[in-house]
């Protein structure tokens, strides 16, 4: 007993404890250097990109082989695995909220309030949650890292101190806390079933012989899938999302809908992987949930004229979408599912990216709304045309291959299971998110209106808006639009670089 | 290998560099941007004859995790079609010539008939069925961009419509021949078109079959378009630009009917067996459909869309007769429709820019009166869609028509010779509405308000389709002979 209990890799930690060291660093820095304020983004920048690096040796796993830490004394089961799954998934949570942290990047005009160390630390501490959580093994950690990577977004959100802020951030709140209940019952649910705390197949398939314990365990699935249907913003708990993502600061809501949609599946997969053996019949709880959400998404996406609430209702649809092969447990479902989730966040980071840019250049009211990106790719080709290929991605059409692809990911599954229904409700949300996206489209590619015409030439007149508008855009935010597109354009081109991290 | 790969590159690099560098640049003036694309045109049609003769392979895996290969090929089948779709992509720039787009940057225009190129022909050329997927997909957007931007309506709304329903109904399809294509993939174990084809649906069971090509059926027929999944096409037809409305018809409609061919007759023949009385029938209502349509209808550009869905019909017709003369007449007839109907565009085009509108109802001078280029263009166009032998139409249809009286040994024959019988009567409709409207615009001794005859790029377009209008319908075996061995070699396990 006297033994240390588990043994500790730091090495294989290292995704997530760098974004944590990262975090505390920036809090110790700014209580001992005040006036600082871009030291923090550049420490929080240098502890994620550190996490990336150290994610690469898990990937490219062969299938069952996993970085383990944390292990109970005498060849034990572990509390921590990174395999390429979880690799994959925690360096595309770390680059996301590296992205994030660019767009939010200070200038020295505007004081953010709470600081810039508060926003630096809260984005690295979620971060950090996100990272783990794909890796946690046991019932434990796995809740507290699920709730490490929602809470600090909560703070992220109501910082802003606008109202409509607040009430976000309420209804966030709120949410959380009804998934954390559900969660926390579907984690003693699991450990009721299976009677072991952790979560891998050797502990669901202690009860394959054991007809009265087996409906816990589909029981605490079905739970699982309820809890974390509130941070994938799953319909019927979806309520949250636009609230949040239109009351929060930009960069804040690109983080809910990247780095926070990535912990909220990587917590998913580690129970859907851990039952995967039980070769469980199709869940049609996911498959009700996916059809539901897709179209509810879509049709309220269409609806909607302001890019921030349309990209929230796009996120309730996709995530839809990323739960779609689910319905079909088996490990080929589980990459799809990493596999497309990966390529919306590339393609949602982006749009966000550019709706931060020409906030920045074309003021708010017209960067939010939908109206206002009338003559974008005349105005702003650059900036057109990387949100073009944005949104190409998101409705699944090429020029955005990488969507096509997905798009075949995500159906081949559920037609190898042969649920020829959910398949062609899945066709039928293609067309209708083909309309939401190509509606925005319009906008981009279309001549400029008469009205901003008239504005236009109202400019010399308004000495004061002209200066305010025609600000450029700041480098950190070029630099992070540049960095998605980049990577959107090289993953298009060979969409096996996003289909790989997920082994084969 | 080189030769393939050049004549995909081309399109796709002259494509994207004039829509994404294009602007600003010296090719933004609509001369050179009109050169460029001439150039690239005439490059890869080049490239493309020069395949059809090697017949070079490319192959090699593109996607791992997915066992989605990177495979392009050459066969009887898709040459035809390949040069096709290259030489109306040549005709398409030397047209536009002397009828510069309007509405829009001429570098977005001609980069989007580029990438339309580039689509259609790594559909033909695509010999996996999920890169066949990805390279149909290429062709939306840009076609959407030509319709929406480049349109020649005043009317803004109708374009947004126009544009909207072709892309969300073609989505739609092809979304649907997704699901297919990965359910045949799945089942036959391949997705190698060849060897889909080669095994014949062997070892897939009957109700397998039936799902996985009612599938794919309805996805292709809404591209194709069969009835009543056509809806989508008059108005895109309306709406589009002369360029947009010829590679739309002559172009893309043939990617839903080689698709039927490719990845259903061959691969699932009991499933189409079992579903081809269906797809006969409503091919047969297309027919008649469209020709009827065709009878009243006063827009002269609406009207050849009708009758596209028309002659789809009988390609669908024949394709259902399940025979070699059957396939054959389907894959003639879909060459002779794209080339009539090119004509057709380009001539209603050109008479919609100088009448200022494309009414029917309104007088004209007659074209034989004041631009007996045009007139005789018109005729001939026009002879050809009634059928009339010793011209291009005349083959597919009448072979389609005597295939469907002697369908292959499993199809309801009693019902296929009804359906032969109506497609006749199809062809009476198609003589009314062709006559109506020669009637209306040719004939007559008006000379009021005169307009220009065709000359320059203009003219020598009409000329050269005219000419092929009247070789092939000559000389039909220049087609037959290169699509019967592959044909045969599908028909000929079907009827087994």
């Amino acid at each position: 007993m006297s033994q240390a209990v588990v043994s500790v890799n730091a090495g294989m930690l290292l995704p997530v404890l760098a974004p944590a060291v990262g975090a505390a660093v920036v809090l110790v820095v700014d209580v001992a250097f005040q006036r600082l304020r871009r030291a923090h983004y550049v420490i929080a920048l240098v502890s994620l990109v550190v996490g990336a690096v150290a994610t690469l040796a898990g990937l490219g796993m062969v299938a069952g082989g996993a970085r383990q830490t944390l292990c109970l004394p005498g060849g034990g089961q572990c509390m921590y695995a990174a395999d390429s799954v979880a690799s994959a998934l925690q360096l595309a949570a770390l680059l996301a909220a590296a992205v994030t942290l660019l767009l939010s990047w200070p200038d020295d005009k505007k004081q953010s309030r709470g600081g810039t160390a508060v926003i630096v630390s809260l984005v690295l501490a979620a971060t950090a949650g996100a990272t783990a959580v794909a890796g946690a093994r046991d019932v434990g950690s796995w809740l507290v890292a699920l709730e490490l990577a929602t809470l600090p977004t909560v703070a992220l959100v109501a910082l802003r101190g606008a109202s409509s802020a607040i009430s976000g951030a309420v209804d966030l709140l709120t949410t959380s806390l009804v998934s954390f209940g559900l969660l926390a019952l579907a984690a003693g649910l699991w450990f009721t079933a299976t009677g072991s705390a952790f979560l891998n197949p050797a502990a669901a398939l202690m009860v394959i012989h054991d007809p009265t314990r087996r409906p816990i365990l589909v029981l605490a699935v079905v739970v699982v899938v309820a809890g974390i249907g509130f941070k994938l913003s799953l319909v019927p708990f979806h309520a949250w999302t636009p609230e949040a993502y239109d009351g929060a600061p930009l960069p804040i809501a690109a983080f809910l809908a990247g780095v926070s949609k990535i912990a909220a599946l990587a917590a998913l997969l580690v129970v859907i992987r851990a039952v995967a053996p039980l070769g469980a019949p199709p869940l049609t709880a996911i498959a009700i949930v996916s059809a539901v959400s897709m179209t509810l998404g879509n049709v309220m996406a269409l609806r909607q004229d302001g890019v921030v609430r349309l990209l929230a209702w796009s996120t309730v649809a996709q995530a839809g979408w990323v739960v779609l092969p689910l319905a079909t447990v088996s490990s080929a479902a589980v990459r799809a599912s990493g596999a497309y989730l990966l390529a919306y966040v590339l393609a949602t980071i982006l749009a966000f990216a550019v709706v931060a840019a020409l906030v920045q250049t074309r003021g708010a009211a017209r960067a939010r709304n939908l109206t206002g990106y009338r003559g974008l790719l005349r105005d702003h080709p650059f900036l057109a045309s990387a949100l073009a290929l944005a949104l190409l991605s998101l409705a699944g059409l090429p020029p955005g291959i990488l969507g096509v692809v997905a798009k075949v990911v995500a159906l081949r599954p559920v037609v190898a299971s042969e649920l020829w229904l959910l398949a062609v409700v899945a066709a039928v949300n293609a067309v209708l998110g083909v309309a939401v996206y190509l509606r925005w489209l319009r906008a981009v590619l279309a001549s400029p209106d008469s009205e901003a015409k008239a504005s236009a030439r109202q400019v010399p007149d308004g000495g004061a808006s002209v200066a305010a508008l025609s600000v450029r855009v700041h480098p950190a935010t070029l630099v992070a639009v540049g960095f998605s597109a980049i990577a959107l354009v090289v993953t298009s081109l060979s969409p096996q670089l996003i289909l790989g991290l997920f082994g084969s | 290998m080189i030769l393939l790969l050049a004549a995909l590159a081309i399109p796709a690099v002259t494509g994207t560099s004039l829509i994404v560098a294009g602007r600003g640049s010296a090719t933004s003036a609509e001369g050179n941007a009109n050169l460029l694309s001439l150039a690239a045109s005439v490059a890869t049609a080049a490239l493309v004859i020069a395949t059809v003769i090697a017949r070079p392979v490319v192959d090699y895996l593109w996607l791992p995790s997915l066992g989605v290969r990177f495979h392009f090929a050459v066969d009887g089948i898709s040459a035809p079609l390949l040069i096709l779709t290259a030489a109306l992509s040549v005709a398409v720039v030397v047209h536009a010539r002397s009828h510069p787009p309007r509405g829009g940057s001429p570098t977005t225009f001609y980069g989007c008939l580029q990438l339309v190129e580039l689509g259609a022909l790594a559909t033909f050329y695509a010999r996996d069925a999920v890169l066949f997927f990805v390279a149909f997909e290429i062709v939306l957007i840009p076609m959407w961009v030509l319709i929406s931007r480049f349109g020649d309506s005043h009317d803004l709304a109708a374009r947004a419509d126009a544009s909207g329903r072709f892309v969300l109904y073609t989505v739609l399809g092809s979304t649907l021949m997704l699901v297919g294509i990965l359910a045949l993939v799945q089942s036959a174990g391949t997705a190698n078109i060849d060897a889909l084809a080669a095994a014949h649906g062997a070892g897939m069971a009957r109700h397998t079959q039936i799902i996985i090509a009612s599938l794919l059926l309805v996805g292709m027929g809404i591209k194709i378009p069969v009835w009543p999944l056509h809806t989508w096409l008059p108005p895109a037809h309306t709406i589009a630009p002369t360029a947009g409305s010829v590679m739309l018809a002559a172009v893309l409609l043939k990617m839903g009917t080689y698709g039927v061919v490719r990845l259903v007759i061959a691969p699932l023949p009991i499933g189409f067996g079992a579903l081809a009385p269906v797809f006969g029938a409503v091919g047969v209502v297309g027919i008649l459909w469209g020709g009827l349509a065709c009878l009243v209808e006063n827009d002269l550009k609406r009207l050849i869309a009708y009758s596209s869905v028309a002659h789809m019909g009988f390609v669908v017709l024949g394709l259902s007769s399940g025979t070699t003369v059957g396939l054959q007449a389907a894959l003639f007839a879909n060459v002779a429709h794209g080339v009539v109907s090119a004509l057709l565009f380009f001539l209603v085009g050109g008479l919609k820019e100088r009448w200022g509108s494309a009414d029917l109802a309104t007088a004209r001078a007659a074209l034989r009166e004041v631009s007996p280029r045009l007139g005789l263009a018109l005729v001939v166009g026009f002879a050809a869609s009634l059928g009339l032998p010793g011209l291009i139409g005349f083959w597919g249809e009448f072979l389609a028509m005597f295939a469907a009286w002697n369908p292959a040994p499993d199809r309801p024959q009693g019902l296929m010779r009804v359906l032969a019988v109506l497609a006749v009567t199809g062809t009476a409709v198609a003589a009314g509405y062709s006559l109506r409207v020669l009637r209306l615009i040719w004939s007559g001794d008006r000379t009021t308000p005169a307009h220009a005859d065709a000359r320059g790029g203009e003219w020598s377009v009409l000329a050269v389709l005219v000419a092929a209008v009247l070789v092939l319908g000559v000389a039909p075996g220049l087609v037959l002979n290169s699509t019967i061995k592959d044909v045969t070699a599908i028909t000929s396990e079907v009827s087994r």
